[in-house]
């Protein structure tokens, strides 16, 4: 258990180094705004002020968390954080569904694309049985066809429709 | 009197009532989707409003507008994701109170609390919408951007279990404002020639992609639990309409305090629910003899968060009744649908259509009525949701999301942000960081850019932000809430050390 606690400490080190990058580079990138002639702060003054603040604020992140963690546990990182993501599969399975019908709608249009979704996802999560299997078919339709009927009959709102 | 009698004639007909019933009814079912917001809601209303009477339009708008501040609790009690904006410090608490079995309980509290607090804010909008419209106005850039810092603060209530990351949360959000457009002069910030951000981040999607994804997504953490059918949430489904009644009146503080917040944030052209229901939480929390329940189910976190955010429907409405001015953009298009009829709005409205005006406090009450009517009615059938399986909803919530976030503005390009946002959502809750801050930042940063520009633009000088007195109570607000901050932070760490050294010694 103090292993896991140790790899989360050492993944949110990560994140503060990335936070801490991200915002140098941020407070580069508003410092070459130019300034307009018709106001004392330009469009890039109160972004540099949030990222000079998240600069220090990372910046004292990464040294409390440096001192926290024991140096002999960051060799075993890597194990712990496979560990962690095998525990979650159906977390990243979800994700890549979801992104992967994201990019279906502009192509397949909403219907097809969110009852694929729908119908696979659920078949990928629920318990295996025949009346979960009807149920499954009958809220696809109803959540991608229906819904889509809905918005563009009653709302008059368009969703995708495809180049297919 | 008259017009008073003529306004109530006009509200208590059989075909008003009617529409305003429908009317609740549609508020209450699209907050109560994900990605769905009031102000949609609102919108897909107003073309079936022409038709009617400008009154009866007004009213059934209202219905639809109150109806809406309540759905927002239902997702947030029974999935954790908000409904609606105003409703992301109702998440706080209500979840952890339906998780721990009592999701009825939860819904109960914050539909009571909804109804006090649009009662409220119709009392308080009807005798001092004049001062308090002129006082609103009064306040300048300097204020404003004071008033921003004050809430700001209000990250010390939010942080969750660590402040360096509740910060860094806040930060972020403020960080994801800054994309696209600058709000002053136009000009593109950190697009990277990148088409999808020059149009900067819209905070709808932020919000579904933060609270409702990444919600989602660890709703499937344990593959045993969801292969096995169970629901989301376990528990007893009763309502208890009456004994959460008392409940809620028992808090009359808290009720009051969370409806003036609610009251005052509304009247403030620019802010609006999403911003009442954290700055009321954070006002409980710090009055609170037990700060550390909060989060874990506290009844006072539901009671001020729906108090507070159903207290703007009133309080937006002041300075639009007395000024002519739109407190949100709820109040905009509620504007608009008048200005259809041929009805001016400003100063002179209270003059000129005094009957109409009147109806529409009435129409507020009797709105608060039809919410609390609907509420105890269909909430039975709200809590069946409890009862559907994890992998039956996530799905299905998570294809509302992506219809509400393509509704938005019609853009394909808020789909792909929307991966992404999600995907950055669920890294910072699987690494403990609290996502409510990262929230404010994306609203509250804006509003301070803007004004602290504006600010500096009318005068230069720096010092006026000290010397004006408004601006000046405002940041004296802001330090005072920061040292109560750091002592109760510093008292919370003392009572932990001592509790971990007692099994010790």
């Amino acid at each position: 258990m103090k292993e896991v606690r140790e790899a989360g400490e050492i993944a949110r080190l990560i994140s503060y180094l990335l936070l801490l990058l991200a915002s140098v580079g941020l407070f580069f990138t508003a410092n070459a705004i130019p300034a307009s002639r018709f106001e004392k702060l330009g469009a890039g003054a109160f972004p540099k002020i949030v990222f000079g603040v998240m600069i220090i604020v990372s910046g004292m992140a990464i040294i409390d968390a440096v001192r926290k963690i024991p140096r002999s546990t960051y060799g075993d990182f890597g194990r712990q954080t496979v560990a962690w993501a095998r525990r979650r599969y159906l977390v990243f399975i979800s994700l890549a569904a979801l992104t992967a019908y994201l990019l279906a709608i502009p192509v397949l249009g909403f219907s097809i694309a969110s009852f694929v979704f729908l119908f696979g996802l659920q078949l990928i999560l629920m318990p295996r049985r025949p009346k979960s299997m009807i149920v499954a078919v009958i809220v696809a339709l109803v959540f991608s066809f229906g819904l889509n009927w809905l918005f563009a009959e009653v709302f008059t709102v368009f969703l995708p429709r495809g180049v297919l | 009197m008259a017009d008073f009698l003529s306004g109530a004639a006009q509200i208590f007909t059989f075909t008003t009532l009617i529409f305003m019933l429908l009317g609740s009814i549609a508020g209450i079912v699209a907050a109560a989707v994900p990605g769905f917001t009031v102000t949609m809601a609102i919108i897909l209303t107003l073309p079936l409003t022409f038709s009617m009477e400008p009154l009866q339009g007004i009213a059934v708008m209202l219905s639809v507008y109150v109806g809406g501040y309540t759905g927002g609790l239902i997702s947030a009690a029974l999935l954790g994701i908000p409904g609606t904006p105003s409703s992301v410090a109702t998440t706080f608490d209500a979840f952890p109170m339906a998780r721990n079995g009592e999701p009825g309980r939860a819904l109960s509290l914050g539909v009571w609390a909804s109804f006090f607090g649009t009662i409220i804010s119709t009392i308080v909008l009807i005798f001092a919408a004049p001062p308090l419209a002129l006082f609103a106005v009064r306040l300048g850039p300097w204020e404003y951007f004071s008033l921003i810092v004050f809430a700001l603060t209000i990250v010390a209530s939010l942080v969750g279990s660590s402040v360096i990351r509740g910060m860094l949360a806040g930060l972020i959000g403020l960080a994801i404002s800054t994309v696209g457009t600058d709000p002053m002069l136009g000009r593109l910030r950190f697009d990277f020639g990148i088409e999808l951000l020059q149009t900067g981040l819209p905070f709808l999607v932020v919000l579904i992609g933060v609270f409702a994804i990444s919600q989602l997504v660890s709703e499937v953490e344990d593959a045993d639990s969801v292969r096995s059918g169970n629901a989301l949430v376990t528990g007893t489904v009763d309502f208890q309409t009456w004994k959460v009644m008392k409940e809620v009146l028992m808090r009359p503080v808290n009720l009051l305090r969370s409806s003036l917040v609610g009251v005052l944030i509304g009247a403030l052209p620019g802010a609006g629910g999403s911003i009442a229901n954290l700055v009321a939480y954070d006002q409980a929390k710090r009055a609170s003899k037990h700060p550390e329940n909060f989060g874990q189910g506290e009844p006072d976190g539901i009671v001020a968060s729906e108090a507070g955010n159903s207290a703007t429907a009133g309080g937006g409405l002041i300075p639009m009744i007395s000024l002519g001015i739109p407190g949100s953009a709820v109040d905009a298009i509620l504007m608009a649908s008048l200005m259809v009829h041929g009805i001016a709005i400003g100063p002179r409205l209270i003059l000129d259509h005094a009957d109409l005006v009147y109806g529409m406090f009435i129409a507020m009450v009797v709105s608060a009525f039809m919410m609390l009517f609907v509420s105890v009615c269909s909430m039975r059938l709200f809590l069946r949701v409890t009862e559907v399986p994890k992998w039956l909803i996530v799905p299905v919530v998570m294809t509302c999301c992506v219809v509400g976030t393509f509704a938005l503005n019609n853009r394909v390009t808020d789909l792909y942000l929307l991966i992404f946002i999600g995907i950055a959502g669920y890294a910072m809750r699987a690494l403990n960081y609290s996502l409510a801050p990262l929230v404010l930042g994306v609203i509250l940063g804006p509003i301070a850019e803007t004004n602290l520009r504006r600010a500096l633009m009318t005068d230069s000088d720096p010092s006026l932000f000290f010397t004006r007195p408004i601006s000046l109570i405002f940041l004296i607000a802001a330090l005072v809430s920061i040292v109560w901050a750091i002592r109760t932070h510093l008292k919370s760490r003392k009572t932990t050390e001592r509790e971990s050294d007692a099994p010790a010694s």
